[in-house]
């Protein structure tokens, strides 16, 4: 017995060791081969077939660089990347949200770009985009997309209910929803409002929005303070819920994927989500839909909820001057083939790609390219993901259970300050 | 005083109904993996749809052609097995020895050591993230399945088990063996180990178990998608944006398989190790 | 047992090994985490000293407390249904039925699954509109549950797959228990006329009771830990309403990055957990020994 345990003992530690070898570093003298880098990816599912297929072009299209493209399942990534940071052993380039970038920035993570990237390429990027990844005056990454929340509707529903004109203002969607009830059976809507596998933003993201609509924000133009305990917010959080128990033409207890599937079906007229959808709805058959940006429930003007891809290049610990331009170049080319990550449905941000032939060929992206022009970023703070997360949670309730909103946006406005103060 | 005949055909009508209980549960247990694979079958089109089929209309493999083509996922099978095997011996080589300490040696802190080691399990693991992370990169073993894999080696339960069984072993034995001169470390090969079989194989099961399904550590200490475990490389079967169900079925039956497999054939030791550990727990 | 500096020395040799391993991989972070836990840290920049902050922030955070009352919910629904269930099963399995060698298979099998496999298969099989849960209840002219996505039903859900997920590991060491207790006690009992049920009441209830104790403590100090399927199967929702003390710790350190926050909770519950398992075992382990 010990014999065989000892034996075995030598050779499963041998196994381990040959096959557990990490990364051999590519010996530091100086290579003729492409520079090698490393990018984890976020997406996965439909999102990342569109994007490892950008990756793949880009390595086919030079000889110069290989890029080597690692995904992690979006939920573990940022966990994964801090860690990573933490040891200073990010990969060469990485995606981060927008939203996500100050976590990153102040502490000096991220690599400030403006000394290389070109003039030409920053004038060719959307100012708004662009500018929300600017930090003290310096820039931190560069976006690859800007991803909105949109509006898609079938037209066949519509055209059974005998609605020949788009709602326009939360009224008109009241009015139209009862119609489409009437007249169909149908859902008017189909907004998530439970968290099941994937949280229920959704809601947090219209109401967000409808408060900019009506000409107020989410929080004071200082993030200090909540601003929606008010009659702006009032009005929205009771759009929101009398849709769900009021006029009941919208579900209750609905989560992500349900939405998305009732949509898909055919049992819902006017579906809200991020552009990103796009390219699941259009492979669906039989579907007939169209997309728009948001409307403007109030007001004239159409703000949404905007979140954004960005690519940065982290600080390393000893930062190859070699690798870093390689990065440059890769960031730049996939930001300038943008019509290639506009097939997942996003926006693109760079002026040269909008008009280019193939992307103006691609359906429903065009119609809400306009989207862009009143995205409206989430606030620049490090407290705003805790806010977020616990704002969808108390907005989850409030809709779902019908509470009364003066109360559920005293308690909402409560508990943001008392987050704010803690950070 | 009923007849005997009546007092037969009650049994044989309770005996009867008995079994259909059984089978009833039976049924009801095994109902949900015979689902997964039926979705894994089906295509999604059929999965979601307001047409619902129990069985596929069109029942395809093309959710396994695809996991298995557009994915690494053989190498996340071998790396999942060369992580498991080489986790349950070296499980096993530091369990066993510290199980018999704790079941027949008498020494000094016994009782402190024995709840520090049990506390090891009562931790939260993702508060041993960041930590671990940077001592592994001090190492410069980050990317690497031995880094992978060494945290789990430590197993508290496998010394609560293994320490349950040897307790067992009388004293008798290994004071005669004292008699006859021998040392700890002859005791412990040639009488403990021996015997302790049993419950050595339920270590060895529930460590290669736990190393196969284990999840977050590989995901963040792995770098390279060709090195992924198993349960890693299947988690990217859930889109960023939208469940596709037959896919994400067929990748959790691939990732099973070798596990159901390796039960089914082992099952009887499996059981057992488990059982004879539970004695005198 | 020879007595004596021996012990001491052969106690610690034979525990090195597990020692060595243990000290790096699990005490050293453990020691970390304990540290930090007075620093307020984000991971990326210098810790900052803080003292009790963290400590005292937790005491009135009130998310704090609605976390761990769901994980503590978690463990009072899961410890008694587990154990009973372990227990009938494996009375089931150590009787006379010709299937009890596929019972026994069939319900240790779900144990052998990764908690991601079984929290994903068990979300699609309640899902509200697909599922086949609600598919056969809608056919037999019921209406769709709302499994998990209502809060009231949604802690139940997630505990009804971990009843599947691991009742079968419990039936194996009851198993044991029972096919401990020698026959010649059975058949005394029957000889004095006594039935099923009071053999079942009078003999294996009490003489498996160390079996209970073991499988009691080693629940509960799972339990607590809970965090993967309920979040895999709930995000935590409905409105937050299954989020557990761990989901709640990983949001903190990971997503808000206040590890020092996250750190001082983690200590808070392994002291609880701690507690618990003490007073277990010495409250209950000392039946054993009557």
């Amino acid at each position: 017995m010990k014999k065989s345990v000892s034996l075995l003992l030598v050779l499963a530690l041998a196994m381990g060791l040959v096959f557990g070898q990490g990364t051999k570093e590519a010996a530091p003298a100086a290579q003729a081969g492409p520079v090698e880098l490393t990018f984890w990816s976020l997406f996965t599912g439909g999102d990342g077939e569109f994007f490892d297929a950008m990756v793949d072009e880009f390595n086919k299209s030079q000889k110069e660089i290989v890029m080597k493209n690692d995904t992690v399942k979006f939920d573990n990534y940022y966990t994964k990347l801090t860690t990573a940071l933490a040891a200073k052993k990010a990969p060469d380039v990485i995606v981060c949200h927008q939203a996500n970038l100050l976590n990153y920035v102040p502490n000096g993570s991220l690599l400030p770009l403006d000394e290389y990237v070109s003039k030409t390429t920053l004038d060719d990027f959307q100012t708004a985009p662009l500018s929300a990844c600017r930090f003290g005056g310096k820039l931190y990454s560069l976006p690859l997309d800007v991803h909105p929340i949109v509006m898609y509707y079938n037209k066949d529903i519509l055209k059974q209910a005998g609605i020949d004109k788009i709602p326009a203002s939360a009224d008109e969607f009241v009015a139209a929803c009862k119609t489409i009830k009437e007249k169909t059976g149908k859902w008017g809507l189909a907004i998530d409002n439970t968290t099941g596998t994937y949280k229920a933003y959704t809601l947090t993201r219209l109401f967000f929005s409808m408060m900019i609509q009506q000409g107020g924000s989410f929080l004071t133009a200082d993030n200090k303070k909540a601003n929606f305990n008010n009659a702006y917010g009032e009005t929205a959080l009771n759009w929101l819920k009398d849709m769900v128990n009021k006029y009941q033409v919208n579900p209750n207890e609905l989560d992500y994927d349900a939405a998305m599937n009732m949509f898909k079906l055919g049992d819902a007229a006017f579906y809200f989500n991020g552009v990103w959808a796009t390219g699941t709805l259009e492979k669906v058959d039989g579907l007939n839909f169209a997309a728009s940006p948001l409307p403007a429930f109030y007001g004239t003007e159409g703000w949404a909820w905007c979140g954004s891809h960005t690519l940065a290049i982290p600080v390393q610990e000893n930062q190859d001057p070699k690798k870093v331009a390689a990065a440059v170049k890769f960031i730049d080319w996939m930001t300038a083939h943008g019509e290639m990550w506009a097939k997942a449905g996003h926006i693109p941000t760079r002026k040269s790609v909008v008009e280019k032939d193939a992307f103006k060929a691609l359906p429903y992206r065009a119609d809400y390219a306009g989207a862009a022009k009143y995205a409206a970023a989430p606030p620049s703070m490090a407290a705003w993901d805790e806010i977020y997360g616990t704002s969808s949670d108390l907005l989850e309730a409030a809709v779902t259970k019908n509470q009364d909103a003066k109360t559920a946006l005293a308690n909402m406005e409560k508990v943001v300050n008392g987050i704010i103060a803690k950070y | 005083m009923e007849s005997n005949d009546v007092f037969r055909t009650k049994k044989k009508i309770s005996w009867v109904l008995l079994r259909i209980l059984e089978v009833f549960l039976i049924l009801c247990w095994i109902f949900p993996l015979i689902w997964l694979v039926i979705t894994s079958l089906k295509l999604e089109g059929e999965v979601v749809t307001k047409n619902f089929t129990f069985w596929p209309q069109h029942p395809t493999f093309a959710n396994y052609t695809k996991a298995f083509t557009s994915t690494y996922i053989l190498n996340w099978m071998w790396n999942s097995l060369v992580v498991s095997t080489v986790t349950m011996l070296l499980t096993v080589a530091v369990d066993a020895p510290i199980a018999y300490a704790f079941a027949k040696i008498n020494f000094k802190g016994k009782n402190v050591l024995f709840w520090a080691v049990m506390a090891g399990m009562m931790v939260p693991f993702q508060v041993l993230i960041v930590p671990l992370y940077l001592q592994f990169n001090s190492y410069g073993m980050v990317n690497t399945l031995t880094a992978a894999l060494l945290p789990r080696v430590a197993m508290p339960i496998g010394i609560f088990i293994l320490k349950q069984f040897f307790e067992d072993i009388p004293s008798a034995l290994e004071e005669a063996a004292f008699i006859d001169g021998a040392n700890r470390f002859t005791i412990f090969h040639r009488i403990i180990l021996p015997l302790g079989k049993a419950s050595i194989m339920t270590v060895v099961i529930l460590s290669f178990i736990n190393a196969w399904n284990d999840f977050l550590w590989p995901l963040i200490v792995i770098n390279d998608t060709v090195k992924y475990t198993i349960t890693v490389g299947i988690a990217n079967f859930q889109g960023t944006q939208g469940t596709q169900y037959s896919l994400i079925m067929a990748g959790a039956a691939i990732a099973s398989l070798p596990q159901i497999v390796f039960f089914l054939i082992f099952r009887k030791q499996i059981i057992e190790g488990i059982a004879m550990s539970g004695i005198k727990g | 047992m020879i007595p004596g500096n021996k012990d001491t020395r052969d106690g610690i040799l034979f525990s090195l090994p597990f020692l060595v391993i243990f000290a790096l991989f699990m005490v050293y972070p453990l020691l970390f985490g304990l540290y930090i836990s007075f620093f307020k840290w984000n991971i990326l920049s210098t810790p900052q000293f803080c003292g009790m902050q963290n400590y005292i922030g937790l005491f009135h955070d009130q998310k704090f407390y609605t976390s761990l009352w769901h994980t503590v919910e978690f463990v009072l629904i899961t410890t008694p249904v587990l154990l009973v269930m372990g227990f009938a099963m494996a009375l089931a399995v150590t009787g006379k039925s010709p299937l009890r060698d596929l019972m026994e298979t069939v319900f240790f099998l779900p144990y052998i699954f990764s908690m991601t496999v079984v929290a994903t298969l068990w979300a699609w099989l309640m899902q509200k509109d697909f599922g086949i849960f609600n598919q056969v209840i809608v056919s037999l002219g019921g209406s769709r549950v709302s499994w998990l996505t209502n809060d009231k039903w949604a802690i139940w859900s997630v505990c009804i797959a971990t009843f599947w997920w691991t009742a079968g590991f419990n039936m194996v060491l009851f198993t044991a228990g029972i096919k401990q207790i020698p026959k010649e006690v059975y058949e005394s009992a029957q000889i004095d006329g006594a039935n099923y049920w009071q053999c079942l009441n009078h003999i294996t209830i009490p003489l498996v009771s160390h079996t209970t104790i073991l499988c009691l403590i080693l629940q509960v100090i799972a339990s607590f830990n809970v965090f993967g399927q309920v979040y895999v199967m709930t995000g935590g929702g409905p409105a937050g309403s299954t989020r557990v003390l761990v989901q709640y710790i990983y949001e903190n350190g990971f997503q808000y990055f206040k590890m020092g926050y996250s750190a001082a909770m983690s200590y808070i519950l392994f002291i609880i957990v701690l507690l618990v398992s003490v007073l277990q075992y010495v409250l209950l382990g000392r039946k054993k020994e009557e």
